[in-house]
């Protein structure tokens, strides 16, 4: 993704966190998975790892995990900080998202949850935070850690947990206790396209952002969705990425005075996700989209992307007609109208 | 899973002498809509709130004073559980006899209670929706042997299966769906479709290689 940025003439300077300390990570997470995540990362052995979803396939043991870990956090902390202690409006983390590591549990790839501690950092900091996660699975530690926290409302669009992992994010998963009515979800058919996913983010947003007045974004933009995506089964597009994203920037300017933090997340497609989220550091900066990718970078990449690419945007139209699109639109219109049914007890 | 695995204890009960008013009370101050009823510590019969209900209603024929004791009302030789009765058991008998509540018993002392509410609690459980989990379904011929060959799959990748449903497909065939600790579910069933399994979902998309 640098390589393409700087390929078509974009400087980029990112800046350097600091690893997160300890104290930040026993913000969140209990001491006991920090404990074990901490004795596994010098190379000792921990018999009970398995239980906090440590020495897994997805989440194996290696040396300097816990390091490697505080350093996602420290990323997304420090953008965070940028935000309230240096007045910074768009920040983006080059890495962090790891929004299904849980208060005690490691999972999906993610050992400590950078957005959980963040976006707690900023409730502290007495900002009330809307969190948007797009990336293609459900959010499920985000969920967790804040499910009873008045103070931010997360608002997740996945590919139902019927089908994907983890499982989770129904529509009735409404919050508990002061959360109740803040934690939203809206799980997807299988193969739901561009206009119908989009068409569900304005209808839910809409809806949300007229009850909770957030004083910042944070967004996880996973570029999962993605058709390419060999993980997911959802069919988005550059071109709706890009309707996504401007979206976003909308709404952070009309409610948050222009704040909002992104991170990345999941993105499995070596061909689309580095387009994806380039356009998004494109689109955080104001600059416009080029039509073409740089040959010089196709050269260099073409072990891994093949000879299939050529300009920027995905090509219209991407993939074969998908046969039951009309019925996929159907239900997750339902779903959506379901969603705001339930909600309405809630909000006033 | 055992029904003392599932079962609510202690439980809360009530003697055959107290009032219907007082039974109402009961259940609505502890949220419950069963109560077993003791004589000593002997099961003499189970009352609901339903039962409640329908012997005070102004819609019976001869309604019940509120005064009414619990003896007039209850039902007596209830349906029982053992303790070391698997879960389907009490699951079929509540089905059979569309009741709401088991009490549970051991040497004639009542030492629990399970719900239609616990059965859901199994089954939630027994399909894996509790854990991080992706969904895999696969078809398998309905032979011995199988099924053991997609677990020893599953079992050389070190993937953990937390749950898993069969169910028929036509005569010669069955449908596994499991539920597996792992977010790469795709590149596992093409795995498992190079090894020659029918893997149904997740299904292969049609612009991925």
């Amino acid at each position: 993704m640098l390589d393409l940025l700087r390929a078509i003439g974009q400087t980029v300077s990112p800046l350097e966190p600091e690893p997160a300390t300890r104290a930040d990570i026993l913000s969140v997470h209990d001491e006991r998975l920090v404990t074990r995540v901490e004795a596994l990362s010098a190379g000792l052995d921990v018999p009970d790892c398995e239980a906090y979803g440590l020495g897994t396939p997805d989440n194996p043991v290696f040396p300097g995990m816990d390091e490697a870990a505080r350093w996602h956090v420290g990323g997304t902390l420090k953008a965070a900080r940028l935000i309230c202690e240096q007045g910074a409006k768009r920040v983006l983390q080059l890495g962090g998202g790891l929004h299904h590591a849980r208060r005690e549990f490691a999972s999906g790839f993610c050992i400590y949850n950078d957005l959980a501690i963040a976006i707690k950092y900023l409730t502290r900091q007495g900002l009330w935070v809307a969190y948007l996660d797009i990336d293609v699975h459900h959010c499920d530690g985000v969920q967790q850690i804040l499910y009873e926290d008045m103070r931010v409302m997360t608002v997740s669009l996945h590919e139902s947990g019927r089908y994907l992992f983890p499982g989770t994010g129904e529509i009735h998963e409404l919050g508990s206790g002061p959360g109740r009515g803040l934690k939203l979800n809206i799980p997807l058919e299988p193969f739901t396209e561009g206009d119908s996913y989009l068409e569900a983010f304005e209808t839910v947003l809409k809806a949300a952002l007229g009850q909770f007045n957030p004083g910042v974004f944070v967004v996880q933009a996973g570029a999962d969705a993605h058709y390419d995506d060999p993980l997911a089964d959802l069919m988005l597009t550059t071109h709706d990425y890009e309707k996504i994203f401007r979206r976003i920037l909308e709404f952070a300017d009309t409610f948050a005075d222009g704040k909002v933090l992104f991170t990345l997340g999941g993105g499995y497609s070596l061909r689309a996700a580095p387009r994806i989220w380039a356009m998004l550091y494109l689109m955080i900066h104001n600059l416009p989209l080029v039509e073409a990718l740089p040959p010089a970078w196709l050269d260099k990449w073409n072990h891994v992307i093949g000879n299939k690419l050529s300009t920027f945007h995905d090509l219209n139209p991407s993939y074969p007609p998908i046969p039951n699109r009309e019925e996929i639109a159907h239900r997750n219109r339902q779903v959506t109208q379901r969603l705001l049914d339930l909600t309405s007890q809630y909000w006033l | 899973m055992l029904v003392q695995d599932i079962m609510t204890s202690p439980v809360v009960a009530i003697s055959p002498d107290v009032s219907l008013q007082d039974a109402y009370q009961t259940m609505q101050e502890k949220g419950i809509r069963h109560l077993p009823v003791l004589v000593l510590d002997k099961l003499v019969g189970v009352i609901t709130d339903r039962d409640l209900r329908l012997a005070t209603s102004a819609l019976a024929p001869k309604p019940f004073p509120s005064g009414a004791r619990v003896s007039a009302v209850m039902r007596t030789f209830p349906f029982t559980a053992d303790p070391a009765d698997p879960v389907e058991d009490a699951a079929r008998l509540m089905r059979e006899k569309k009741i709401g509540c088991l009490p549970v018993t051991n040497d004639d002392r009542l030492v629990g209670i399970i719900t239609g509410l616990d059965l859901l609690d199994a089954l939630i459980r027994m399909t894996g929706a509790d854990k991080p989990s992706g969904r895999l379904e696969v078809r398998l011929a309905d032979r011995p042997g199988e099924l053991a060959q997609l677990a020893s799959f599953m079992s050389r990748r070190e993937l953990n299966i937390h749950s898993i449903l069969t169910y028929p497909e036509g005569a010669e065939k069955i449908r596994a769906v499991l539920r597996v600790g792992s977010i790469e579910m795709r590149m596992l069933a093409q795995d498992l479709r190079r090894d020659g399994f029918d893997v149904l979902w997740p299904p292969a998309k049609p612009c991925l290689p």
